[in-house]
């Protein structure tokens, strides 16, 4: 009978979203967008395989010098890289959109008291609330997977079983940073008792989260591992240490190899690729754990791993010998950034317990 | 049917109930009444389960709400003050997500909804909760209430929002519903309405109970104390002469009119002297404590 009642709530809220216009119209962006994305996204993965194609083809009517080095096959992930930005926004919009009122618009209007006054326990309504926008935002991305895959059928760009299972652990990643936003929307909602503050609220902290957090994750960063270390006087030509650097919101470190010098290596430059290698960790540590309060760079980290193994390796490697390595099987790629995949679990998790309290503690006079 | 027993409910620091002691009868029509803040909304949360008291206990057909409220909310039915439904849902659509929870089946729902809508007169409306007026909102409250057939009712502020018809309405519906044994709890601060309604009122002042019982008992308890005096208004055709008896206390006159306070009831007497002096009685007739005046009394306090 109690899960009777919590699926009775989560029935009617699952409805109340897929039938709201704000949800339709926001969904209706999102998969509109989606689609042009995978479009392009498909366009350029048969660019790529063509000039793949091309290049092997080369490789066998010439005798290739570099007969030991084959050009890597594109990965129908690439099609998803593009998904990534716009689901942090317009995901993250769609997510906010369907909690920041959940809970404060029924306290405006009262009907929270008339639910109350029937056989249901509070713990049964706010668990279902979150069941039924849970199911609403993996409607949405099952929507959004399913044209994308659609899409590639249609292209004639069949996956293989590993890529198919890619495609759902990326679907299942930008689930979770959807539900991370609507956790937070949802725990305002139940804070504020007007759905206006609630709103308010939820966009300064999710402006927090995903810009603020890793913007003072930049800052400590620097703070903390203070200067870098001086480059010696007479370095080796064309050999630099490559510092910390950003792109796309997410950050790429790297050090150089060691030097061989005429022969021997100059003790020198290797004291100071030491000192930076220790610098460049230091920093990346600081990064990584304050990086890992944002949902957002969790998302990134993680969708990089699932979409571009090769390019995730190399961020993860704190020298550039993770260029040179395989990045191997997904399970591996996911091994890599399972910190960020808890964390990915955590964050939602965190707000929904502050919700939940929260709930059952709500004066409902 | 209702009984509180030393029930108690602190809202930061302060006694919004304090130590109510409270006993309802089964098919009976009980007025709760009480200024604004008197603490009437707060015992009945407290009673239909929808939150804890700080101290004492409640019992519904026996059973401690705060034990176990859900086993109380099947047996209840209970109307809010401005109560309140999901704006985006038809009356029909409201009524049928609260039925589920009593898990009823679809057929048994539909008849139970069509039913209420009909005696609500909401039967027939397609608009949205939302777009309905607060009228209409109150009569909805009503028929959710009844949903699960209660032998308990709740019922918080009514009429606030009816119009006369509606009123007429909920008062045949209210007395139809006791002549079917179940028991009917109604708040309100309105005198004219509990007493239009109600058997038995008790009277809520400061989170306290000043007095129950009938409205007249109510009336009586809380009347100024004039120690045992019985004040009888005369009225005679002819001017009033001087009257005299050892049980007098004192006299009002006005004319052919007067007032008398005596140590007993000494209207026979009086009527007797009244008729020997050739003096014609208009009016003889013990002076009870006005009922809206004793109460407002308790209202200001």
């Amino acid at each position: 009978m109690a899960l009777d009642r919590l699926l009775n709530v989560a029935r009617k809220e699952f409805s109340d979203h897929i039938t709201s216009r704000r949800f339709v119209i926001i969904l209706a962006l999102f998969l509109v967008i989606s689609a042009v994305s995978i479009h392009d996204g498909i366009e350029n993965y048969n660019n790529s395989l063509e000039s793949y194609n091309e290049q092997l083809q080369r490789m066998e009517e010439f005798e290739d010098p570099y007969s030991s080095w084959m050009p890597e096959k594109p990965s129908i992930m690439y099609v998803f890289i593009s998904m990534m930005s716009y689901m942090t926004a317009l995901g993250g919009i769609l997510a906010l959109a369907i909690g920041f009122d959940l809970v404060s618009k029924e306290k405006e209007s009262r009907s929270l008291k008339t639910l109350l006054s029937h056989p249901i326990y509070r713990d049964e309504i706010i668990n279902g609330k979150v069941l039924g926008g849970v199911g609403a935002l993996g409607f949405a991305m099952a929507l959004s997977l399913a044209i994308a895959i659609a899409m590639l059928l249609i292209f004639s760009v069949v996956p293989t079983v590993d890529e198919f299972a890619a495609i759902l652990v990326f679907g299942a990643a930008s689930l979770g940073l959807l539900l991370a936003y609507f956790a937070i929307a949802l725990t305002m909602s139940t804070v504020a008792k007007e759905s206006g503050n609630a709103l308010i609220y939820t966009l300064v902290i999710f402006a927090i989260v995903s810009s603020l957090l890793p913007m003072l994750g930049m800052m400590a960063a620097d703070a903390l591992a203070g200067d870098p270390p001086e480059a010696p006087e007479m370095g080796p030509m064309g050999k630099q240490v490559v510092g910390t650097a950003s792109s796309g919101g997410y950050f790429v470190s790297t050090a150089s190899q060691s030097v061989v010098y005429g022969g021997t290596e100059d003790p020198a430059w290797r004291e100071y690729e030491e000192e930076m290698k220790t610098y460049i960790e230091k920093r990346r540590f600081i990064n990584d754990i304050s990086n890992l309060l944002s949902p957002q760079m969790n998302y990134y980290t993680v969708a990089m791993a699932v979409t571009n193994p090769r390019i995730a390796l190399m961020i993860s490697s704190y020298t550039d010998a993770g260029v040179q390595e395989e990045p191997g099987s997904l399970a591996e790629a996911l091994g890599r950034v399972w910190m960020n995949i808890a964390a990915l679990i955590v964050f939602p998790s965190v707000f929904f317990a502050a919700t939940y309290v929260k709930f059952m503690r709500m004066d409902i006079r | 049917m209702i009984r509180t027993e030393n029930l108690t409910k602190v809202y930061n620091g302060k006694k919004a109930v304090d130590g109510l002691d409270l006993e309802v009868g089964e098919g009976e029509i009980f007025g709760f009444l009480g200024p604004n803040g008197a603490g009437k909304s707060t015992t009945i949360l407290m009673l239909t389960g929808m939150i804890e008291p700080t101290g004492g206990r409640c019992l519904v057909d026996g059973i401690e709400v705060a034990k176990d409220p859900l086993k109380v909310k099947e047996i209840i039915g209970y109307l809010p003050e401005d109560v309140g439904f999901y704006g985006n849902m038809t009356g029909e659509q409201n009524l049928d997500y609260f039925a589920r929870f009593y898990g009823m089946d679809a057929k048994k729902r539909k008849a139970r909804i069509a039913e209420l809508l009909e005696l609500v007169h909401l039967d027939g409306v397609t608009q949205k909760a939302g777009e309905y007026s607060r009228g209409m909102k109150q009569r909805l409250g009503l028929a959710q209430a009844l949903i699960n057939d209660p032998i308990v009712l709740f019922l918080d502020e009514p009429t606030a929002n009816l119009d006369p018809e509606g009123v007429r309405e909920y008062r045949d519906l209210v007395e139809r519903l006791a002549g079917e044994g179940k028991t009917v709890f109604v708040s309100s601060h309105i005198l004219s309405e509990v007493r239009a309604v109600c058997r038995t009122v008790g009277l809520l002042a400061n989170g306290k109970l000043v007095a129950q019982g009938t409205l007249d008992e109510v009336a009586r308890t809380l009347a100024p104390s004039d120690g045992d005096v019985v004040r009888i208004v005369v009225e005679t055709r002819e001017h009033l002469p001087d009257i005299e008896d050892p049980e007098i206390l004192a006299v009002e006159r006005n004319g052919n009119r007067a007032v008398v306070r005596a140590k007993t009831d000494i209207r026979d007497r009086l009527t007797e002297t009244l008729f020997s002096e050739g003096l014609h009685v208009r009016e003889m007739r013990i002076e009870e404590p006005d009922i809206e005046d004793v109460f407002m009394a308790v209202y200001r306090r």
